[in-house]
C-alpha cells in the first residue's frame, strides 16, 4: 500500500511527462543525466535512490496492480495517465518522509555499523567476547573495531551512553512507535537474534515492501535528527561518518563545477575538457540543482525566469518542448536551468 | 606431543572421531588423501589440525560462499587470526591486500572462481603451501549436485609436479564420483578412507499421496502433532513462504529460508534456530551447510530432492547429537516431473547454444543473455565453460547427456519412493557400499513407528514474533543484558 502510494505520488509529480519506467529509475537512484535532472525539475529529491535493489519484476507487479485498480492508465507510447481515482487517493493518504537525495542507500552503512556495535557491546555485557559478527563486510568490521577502541569500550560505560543517545534521539523523532520498534528489531545481540523482514511483516501485519519503506524512512529521519544535533549525540554522530552525501554531483559534473567556480565559461570548459557543450550544460544544470548559492541570473535574465514560471503555471507542464514553443527566444538550456531551480521560486 | 595431545591442545577434544586420525596421519606423511566421512562427522578437523602442525599455509577450496564464510567464522571464533577468505565479496583493494600477505596466513579459503583468475594463480604458485584441500569434493564431478565448471579446472591450476598433497573431502560421493575426483585432480595413488555413509540414528520414513493438497494437509497435521526442531525442504522460494505462513497460523514457531533472502535475515534465522526460539525452518536447499545445530529431530522432504546425494546431505542435518531422528520423504503424484523441471532450469538448452553463437558472431557479449533474462546464471556458467572447451555441436551433445543425467538422477530418487524392500539398503548401495546392520525402526519398508522415534509436540511456547516488546526495552536488554 505504501509502495503504491509512493508510486502514485511520483507519477503525479511527473505529470504524465515521463514514461512508466521513470519512477523505477528514480527509486533505484540511476546515475544518468536524465534521472538526475528530473529530480530537480519535478522536485523528487526525497525518492531518489530509496530502493537501490528494487527488482524490475516487483515494480512491474505494482504497476499492474495500479492499472487493475483503475488508478493508472498506461498509454501506447509508454507514457501514462492518472485517473480520478488516483486524485482522491492522493488527497486521502499521506506519504512517508524520505531523504533519498542525501543518503542514497548509505543509511544501510550507518545501520550496519550500529548493529555490529550493539552486537559487540551486548556480548561484552554478557562477558562473552567470542561471537560471530553479524556484519560480514571487512571494512565495517574494521570501522567498528576502531570505533570501540577510540571510545574506550574496555571501561564498560559505552553501553549506557549509547543507550541514552539511542533512546533520546528516537524519542525526538516524530514517527510511529511501530516504526522505531521495527528498526530496533533488526538489531541483534547476545542470545537475542534480530527478526527477519518476513517475521516483522507477520507481526505488524504489513507487507514486507511496506516494512522496508517505513524502515528506510525512519533511518533517514533518525539520521537527520542526529546530524542536526551533532553535539548531543556524541556516539551516534560518529556512526554517521561519510553517510550523508553533501555534494551529490556526478564525478564528471564535479570537475566542471570546479572549473566553473574558477570563472571559466561554458564554452571554455567545453574546450578545456574536450566535451560537448550540451554535456557541460547538463553539468551546469546539475550544479544549479545542488548548489543553493548558484546564481542563475548569469544565464537567464530575471524577467525571463519569471516568464518561464508563468508558462509552467499556465500550461501545467514542465515539458521542455511546449515551454520552448511558448518562449522561443530562450534556449533549452535556459529553460532547464529555471526548471531545475523551480523549487526555490515556489517556496 | 603426539596427535591426540595436539588435538586436545588446539581443539580441546579428547578423542578423534572415526577416520580423523587416519586421515591426518596420511596427510602429515605427505600423501594425497580422499576421505569420505558422513555428514557432521568432523571433516573440517582433517585439515584444521594439520594447519597447526605445518608451518606453511593450507589452501582450502570451498564450493559455496556461505559455507566458506561459516568455516572462516568458526575458526575466528576459536581465536584464529591467520585466516582469510578469497572470494567475490572482496573489493579490489581488499583483494590486493590479502594477496600481498598471503604467505602469512595459516588457512586460506578460496572459491573456485577466484582460483582460476590469473593473478591469484600466479601468487599461489609463488608461495609455498603445505596442503590443498577440496571440501565437498563431489562438486568436481559433473554428476555432482552443484555443477561448477570452475571446479573442473582445479586440476589445471594445482598442476601435477612439485605440488603439496591434496586432501579431498566429501560426505556423499559415489564410486563414479570418487573416480572423477581422482582423475580431475591428478591425484597420485591416494590413500582412501571411506566410512559408511549410513547414519543409523536417522530413521527413514516415507508417505505417498494422491495429490499435493493431501500431502500438505498431512504434513501440517504431522508438524503440529510431533516435536521439532525440524527442517522442511521444499523446492521453491515462494513455497517456503507459503508453507511457513500456514504453520505460523497453526501457532508453530517457524520461518522460511531461501537463497533470495538478505544475508542478515539468513543469519537471524540460523541464530533463532540454534537458540531454540524457532522450532521449524521451511527451506530450499540453500539451507544446511554450515548450520551447526546438534539436536535437529526431523527433516521432512516436501518436494523430491534432485538427486540421492542431495537427499543424503539434507537428511544428514538431523541427529548430529547421535540421538534418534526422523527423515520423512513425502511424495505426491507427478512430483518427479517438477523435480526434473527444476533440474533442467540449471542447464542450458540447444537454443542457448545457438544464441550464444549468434551473439558471438555479432561480436556481442554472450553475457547479455543473463542480463536479458534469457538464461539463468548457473546455466550460463555451464554454457560459457563448455563453449570455450568444445565446438558448438559437441556442446549440444554434452548438454543432452547432462540432461539425461539429471533425469536419471531424479529417477534414482524415485527408486526410494517406490522401494518395497529396505530404503536404507538402497541408499547405501547407491554409494557403492553395503549395509552391515539395520537399526530398529529402520525405515518405512522394514517397519517404522514414528511414535518410537519422535515425541508428541509438547507445549506451545510463545512465538518470538508475537512477543511484544517496547522498543526501549529491546535496546536496553540488548545493550545491558539485564
Ligand atoms: N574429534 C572431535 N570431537 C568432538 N567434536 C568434534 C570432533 N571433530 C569435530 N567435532 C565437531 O563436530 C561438528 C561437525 O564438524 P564439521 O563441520 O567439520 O563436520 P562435517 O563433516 O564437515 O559436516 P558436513 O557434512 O555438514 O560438512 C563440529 O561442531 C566440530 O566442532
Ligand atoms: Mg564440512
Ligand atoms: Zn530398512
Amino acid at each position: 500500500m505504501i509502495f503504491q502510494q509512493i508510486l502514485l505520488e511520483i507519477f503525479h509529480k511527473f505529470n504524465g511527462e515521463r514514461t512508466i519506467s521513470a519512477p523505477y529509475h528514480l527509486l533505484k537512484g540511476k546515475r544518468s543525466g536524465q534521472t538526475i535532472q528530473d529530480v530537480g525539475i519535478y522536485h523528487l529529491h526525497k525518492y531518489f535512490g530509496v530502493l537501490p535493489k528494487l527488482a524490475r519484476q516487483t515494480y512491474d507487479k505494482a504497476i499492474s496492480a495500479l492499472v487493475e485498480e483503475e488508478i493508472l492508465i498506461v498509454l501506447q507510447d509508454g507514457f501514462y495517465k492518472l485517473t480520478n481515482k488516483a486524485t482522491s487517493h492522493l488527497q486521502e493518504n499521506k506519504t512517508l518522509p524520505f531523504d533519498g537525495w542525501h543518503y542514497r542507500g548509505n543509511e544501510h552503512l550507518f545501520f550496519a555499523r550500529l548493529s555490529l556495535v550493539v552486537q559487540s557491546l551486548s556480548h561484552q555485557s554478557a562477558k562473552q567476547m567470542s561471537f560471530i559478527p553479524i556484519q560480514k563486510d571487512e571494512q565495517v568490521q574494521q570501522w567498528v573495531r576502531h570505533f570501540l577502541k577510540t571510545n574506550h569500550y574496555q571501561d564498560g560505560h559505552l553501553q549506557q551512553k549509547l543507550l541514552e543517545e539511542i533512546v533520546m534521539s528516537l524519542e525526538n523523532l516524530n514517527v510511529e512507535e511501530e516504526a522505531k520498534e521495527m528498526v530496533m528489531l533488526r538489531l541483534s545481540g547476545y542470545k537475542t537474534a534480530g527478526l527477519t523482514w518476513q517475521q516483522i511483516s507477520y507481526k505488524m501485519k504489513l507487507s514486507e515492501m511496506d516494512i522496508g519503506l517505513i524502515y528506510i524512512s525512519t533511518l533517514h529521519k533518525w539520521l537527520n535528527e542526529i546530524l542536526q544535533k551533532k553535539d548531543e549525540y556524541f556516539l551516534l554522530n560518529q556512526l554517521t561518518e561519510a553517510v550523508r552525501v553533501n555534494i551529490p554531483l556526478s564525478g564528471s559534473a564535479s570537475q566542471t563545477a570546479e572549473l566553473f567556480k574558477n570563472g571559466y565559461s561554458v564554452e571554455e570548459i567545453s574546450r578545456i575538457r574536450r566535451l560537448k557543450m550540451s554535456t557541460i550544460e547538463d553539468h551546469i544544470v546539475e550544479l544549479a540543482m545542488n548548489e543553493p548559492e548558484f546564481n542563475m541570473e548569469q544565464f537567464v535574465a530575471k524577467a525571463d525566469i519569471q516568464r518561464v514560471i508563468e508558462a509552467v503555471d499556465e500550461t501545467h507542464t514542465r515539458k521542455l518542448k511546449v515551454l520552448h514553443q511558448m518562449l522561443p527566444y530562450l534556449t533549452y538550456f535556459q529553460i532547464r536551468l529555471v526548471l531545475a531551480r523551480g523549487e526555490r521560486f515556489e517556496s | 606431543m603426539n596427535l591426540k595431545e595436539l588435538l586436545h591442545k588446539h581443539f580441546g577434544y579428547n578423542e578423534f572421531r572415526p577416520g580423523q586420525k587416519e586421515v591426518v596421519e596420511q596427510v602429515l606423511a605427505g600423501k594425497d588423501v580422499m576421505a569420505l566421512l558422513p555428514t557432521g562427522m568432523g571433516k573440517s578437523l582433517c585439515y584444521q589440525l594439520p594447519g597447526y602442525i605445518f608451518n606453511q599455509p593450507v589452501l582450502i577450496i570451498s564450493p559455496l560462499l556461505s559455507l566458506m564464510q561459516d568455516q572462516v567464522d568458526q575458526l575466528k571464533k576459536m581465536k584464529e587470526k591467520r585466516v582469510v577468505a578469497l572470494n567475490s565479496f572482496l573489493d579490489v583493494s581488499q583483494k590486493r591486500m590479502a594477496l600481498q600477505t598471503l604467505q602469512n596466513y595459516r588457512f586460506i579459503f578460496i572459491s573456485p572462481e577466484m582460483l582460476v583468475q590469473e593473478n591469484v594463480r600466479e601468487k599461489l604458485n609463488s608461495i609455498k603451501l603445505s596442503l590443498i584441500v577440496i571440501d565437498e569434493a563431489h562438486c568436481i564431478s559433473q554428476w555432482g549436485f552443484d555443477f561448477r565448471p570452475d571446479y573442473l579446472r582445479i586440476g589445471e591450476v594445482v598442476g601435477k609436479e612439485n605440488r603439496p598433497p591434496i586432501l579431498a573431502l566429501s560426505a556423499t560421493a559415489t564410486e563414479k564420483v570418487l573416480g572423477d575426483i581422482e582423475r580431475y585432480l591428478n591425484m597420485k595413488e591416494p590413500y582412501t578412507y571411506i566410512h559408511s555413509v549410513d547414519r543409523p540414528n536417522i530413521h527413514l520414513g516415507r508417505r505417498i499421496f494422491q495429490n499435493r493438497e493431501d500431502k500438505l494437509d498431512w504434513m501440517l497435521e504431522h508438524v503440529s502433532k510431533t516435536e521439532g526442531p525440524g527442517i522442511i525442504y521444499t523446492q521453491s522460494r515462494s513455497k517456503t513462504e507459503k508453507i511457513s505462513e500456514r504453520l505460523l497460523q497453526l501457532g508453530i514457531r517457524c520461518a522460511s529460508y531461501h537463497g533470495g533472502m538478505e544475508t542478515l535475515d539468513r543469519q537471524f534465522i540460523q541464530q533463532q534456530f540454534i537458540e531454540g526460539s524457532l522450532d521449524w525452518i521451511v527451506a530450499t536447499n540453500a539451507f544446511g551447510m554450515g548450520v551447526h545445530k546438534q539436536d535437529v529431530r526431523q527433516v521432512i522432504h516436501e518436494s523430491l530432492p534432485s538427486n540421492v546425494a542431495n537427499y543424503m546431505q539434507e537428511i544428514g542435518r538431523a541427529g548430529r547429537d547421535g540421538k534418534d531422528a526422523l527423515a520423512l520423504l513425502l511424495y505426491s503424484d507427478a512430483d518427479e516431473d517438477f523435480a526434473k523441471f527444476v533440474g533442467m532450469d540449471d542447464l542450458p538448452t540447444e537454443g542457448h547454444v545457438d544464441r550464444y553463437m549468434e551473439l558471438h558472431f555479432q561480436q556481442l557479449q554472450p553475457g547479455m543473455m543473463v542480463q536479458n533474462g534469457e538464461i539463468s546464471e548457473t546455466a550460463f556458467r555451464v554454457l560459457a565453460y563448455w563453449m570455450h572447451q568444445l565446438p558448438a555441436h559437441e556442446v549440444k551433445e554434452k548438454l543432452s547427456s547432462m540432461k539425461t543425467g539429471k533425469i536419471k538422477a531424479v529417477e534414482e530418487v524415485m527408486e526410494l519412493v517406490h522401494a518395497k524392500s529396505c530404503m536404507r539398503e538402497k541408499l547405501v548401495h547407491y554409494f557403492g557400499q553395503t549395509l552391515n546392520a539395520k537399526p530398529s525402526d529402520c525405515c518405512q519398508c522394514c517397519g517404522l513407528s514414528i511414535e518410537n522415534i519422535i515425541l508428541p509436540r509438547q507445549t506451545t511456547e510463545k512465538n518470538v514474533q508475537e512477543e511484544s516488546f517496547n522498543w526501549k526495552d529491546r535496546i536496553k536488554n540488548l545493550l545491558l543484558q539485564t
